[in-house]
């Protein structure tokens, strides 16, 4: 039955192309440039967006341009860095929200789909696939930012930053958004349904935007020494009518001669209260990614931002205001307290304390509000402190980057659970 | 091919060797042994569930086996795994394609992942698109595509890098008619070229027509000898019915014989196709009035039922 086909079916040219792949040996694991860089190619092909895709991020696009033409309209016409943190969150938010969701599929979802296996297959080796994933998602939150770039040329034009500076901070958030990527890629490894991996990729980079924040509250509780202080003040309860009504009197009249020492009982009154000893824990905040892109924000001199050609602080200015009051500790010696005696102010000299002036009274508020203030510069002017936020960062992307390359590595020791290797 | 001008092979292309392997409690791979040559085409054939996928994922060095020897292609996976991938055309069972690529992009970024140089594995793809009859669909996106042309597609790209060992999982599946013929001569084709070929399938009847040899799998084991000699007994048999079913019977007996009654006339043994018209002709001359005569059908159909009769 068969021989009438077999004929027809030789009879058709074969126009066979030689091919002759490299031999290979061992079992190379380490990524490749080449590969690395076909790895990505084929993603973002495949990721390349419809018609409808086009029109979409056109329309966003052209959005952003419209706001800036507005808030060029009516922003008022002094610096203002506002706009440009602004744009740079938005920037690490769509970052971190988009680049992690792509990767958080790209390899459990692929294993479903039945194209990994096949690429496993090939001269590619697991750190290509692995790293060719991971840029090929990160690029694609590369792509929202040069979306959303108009805003951020106008916002930088008013904001005081000097190129170099948003530079660096454009550079924070691009890591930062890469080792998100690279902690949903890792989760994609090692869950084996899509929906577990983007939400557990999504909670890492809760746990360390918002659980930084938390833990740092709870363990501030631990930290927080007791202090107590202890005032004296006369007895009310004790005095009679007319005892009451002479040093009602004499508080009127300034003048305590009239009172007899004896007749007014003196009575202790304790209170205490919290002092949160934050430079033990302020290293927690630091670990926080939001933070450490805000230390790399140039620093803002609240007194003399004017001179120096800076806007006036802005967001990330005040967080590493926060900040480095939390790195400083708290800010009165508990020593320098001096407690109340009324009765010492009473009867102590038998004279009354001297109401200041009012030149007294204004000298000793324009020391506190100096003394305020040179705190407040403290703060601001602290050394940026990014290293050990990038030190997290850095240990996240690295970490997950090994976890992914070792889930992929083939021949598979151990399968997720509940899958199989096409 | 540059293996049909190399030495004759005397090692097997693949070669197995109490191949064990389980996943979790489950007992998916008991112990395989199985040797495949260059230039045949060997069958793989077992019940769903039978460690069938399984086996060919350790051949193809994607999955550890616990215990037991591999060599593909003179590597073991052990050691040179990346070799023994290199030798492979794998086509596995699940039919995956990245559905907004064209198929001659995947073929091509196929054969740049094996490291051929991009033009010369576009030529390539080119040519194995128009060799699995998809050259209309070169510039359409995979997604477009139904479950059997996919399946085509899969074939090819098992083949973009002139692998020396084939193993297709269900190759046949969701195939129309006249795609198993197609697929039949290729798989035969490839093989002639001197690429070892093991092929899994529940069409057996397709594989009858496709395949040197044929290694049953059962519950994780491999049947050797047994059912080897069980596909032989079975490319012997003969069915012959006759108007009158006694006559035939009765002649046979006279003649001595061996047979197995049945409703319509009798099954018996004939070495090869001389003998077949010598029996025939002989019947025929004793009057007995014969109506059909030929084998008896898929002989590894056959084999498969009576392994899957003892198992009951």
């Amino acid at each position: 039955m068969s021989t009438d086909v077999e004929e027809q079916y030789r009879a058709t040219p074969l126009s066979d192309v030689p091919v002759s792949p490299p031999a290979r040996r061992g079992n190379p694991w380490l990524p490749t440039f080449r590969g690395v860089r076909l790895v990505t190619r084929i993603e973002l092909r495949r990721r390349r967006p419809s018609t409808k895709g086009y029109v979409f991020y056109g329309i966003v696009f052209a959005i952003a341009v419209g706001i800036c033409i507005l808030s060029a309209v009516l922003s008022p016409s002094e610096l203002s860095s506002t706009n440009l943190e602004l744009a740079l969150i938005l920037i690490l938010g769509i970052g971190t929200l988009i680049a992690p969701s792509l990767s958080a599929t790209a390899i459990n979802g692929d294993s479903g789909e039945g194209v990994l296996a096949p690429l496993q297959m090939t001269h590619l080796t697991a750190g290509d696939i692995a790293i060719g994933k991971l840029l090929s998602s990160w690029l694609v939150s590369v792509a929202a930012l040069l979306a959303l770039s108009p805003f951020l040329v106008f916002a930088y034009l008013k904001s005081g930053w000097r190129i170099d500076e948003l530079a660096l901070t454009v550079l924070a958030i691009l890591f930062v958004v890469l080792a998100f990527t690279a902690v949903g890629l890792a989760w994609s490894s090692i869950a084996a349904r899509a929906v577990a991996s983007v939400s557990l990729a999504h909670l890492t980079t809760g746990f360390f935007a918002i659980g930084t924040l938390v833990v740092y509250a709870l363990v501030g509780t631990v930290v927080t020494d007791t202090v107590t202080q202890s005032d004296r003040y006369i007895d009310w309860e004790t005095l009679t009518p007319e005892q009451s009504e002479a040093l009602d009197d004499a508080y009127m009249t300034g003048d305590y001669t009239a009172l007899d020492p004896n007749d007014y009982q003196c009575v202790d009154q304790e209170w205490t209260y919290g002092v949160t000893q934050t430079q033990k824990i302020a290293w927690i905040l630091l670990l926080n990614p939001v933070v450490m892109i805000g230390e790399t924000a140039p620093i803002v001199d609240p007194e003399t931002y004017e001179r120096d050609g800076r806007a006036a602080p802005g967001a990330f200015a005040t967080m590493h205001s926060l900040v480095a009051g939390a790195r400083l500790g708290p800010l009165e010696d508990v020593n320098d307290y001096e407690p109340f005696d009324e009765c010492a102010q009473l009867f102590g000299d038998g004279q009354a304390v001297e109401e200041q002036t009012q030149e007294e009274m204004e000298a000793e508020w324009a020391e506190q509000e100096a003394r305020s203030a040179a705190y407040e510069q403290q703060r601001a002017n602290l050394d940026r402190a990014p290293w050990l936020g990038l030190a997290v960062i850095g240990a996240l992307l690295m970490g997950s980057t090994v976890v992914v390359i070792r889930r992929l590595r083939v021949p598979y020791k151990k399968l997720r659970t509940g899958t199989r290797v096409a | 091919m540059t293996i049909m001008d190399e030495a004759p092979p005397i090692t097997g292309a693949i070669t197995a060797r109490g191949v064990e392997r389980s996943f979790g409690s489950v007992r998916a791979v008991e112990a395989a042994n199985l040797s495949v040559s260059h230039g045949k085409v060997t069958a793989l054939i077992g019940p769903n569930g039978c460690g069938k996928t399984t086996l060919m994922l350790m051949l193809s060095g994607l999955l550890r086996p616990d215990a037991g020897e591999i060599t593909v292609a003179g590597a073991d996976p052990r050691t040179d795994a990346a070799a023994v991938r290199a030798a492979i055309g794998w086509m596995p069972d699940q039919l995956g394609s990245w559905d907004n690529l064209t198929c001659l992009q995947t073929l091509t970024l196929m054969g740049e992942a094996y490291r051929i140089p991009r033009t010369a594995a576009r030529s390539r793809g080119a040519a194995l698109l128009e060799r699995v009859h998809l050259g209309e669909f070169a510039n359409r996106p995979a997604r477009v595509l139904s479950r059997g042309q996919k399946q085509r597609l899969s074939l090819a790209r098992a083949l973009v890098h002139d692998p020396q060992v084939l193993l297709l999982d269900e190759p046949a599946n969701g195939l129309d008619p006249r795609s198993r013929v197609d697929l039949r001569l290729l798989v035969r084709e490839l093989a002639a070229e001197g690429r070892a070929v093991l092929v899994s399938s529940h069409v057996l009847a397709e594989l009858d027509a496709m395949v040197d040899d044929a290694i049953f799998m059962s519950k994780g084991r491999t049947l050797g000898a047994d059912a080897a000699a069980m596909v032989a007994d079975a490319r012997l048999k003969y069915r012959i019915d006759a108007l009158d079913p006694a006559a035939l019977r009765a002649a046979l007996i006279e003649g001595g014989v061996d047979f197995e009654p049945t409703e319509t006339g009798a099954i018996t043994r004939i070495a090869d196709e001389a003998n077949a018209a010598r029996a025939l002709g002989w019947l025929v001359g004793r009057g007995v009035e014969v109506h059909r005569f030929g084998p008896v059908g898929s002989a590894l159909e056959q084999t498969y039922m009576a392994m899957n009769e003892e198992r009951r």
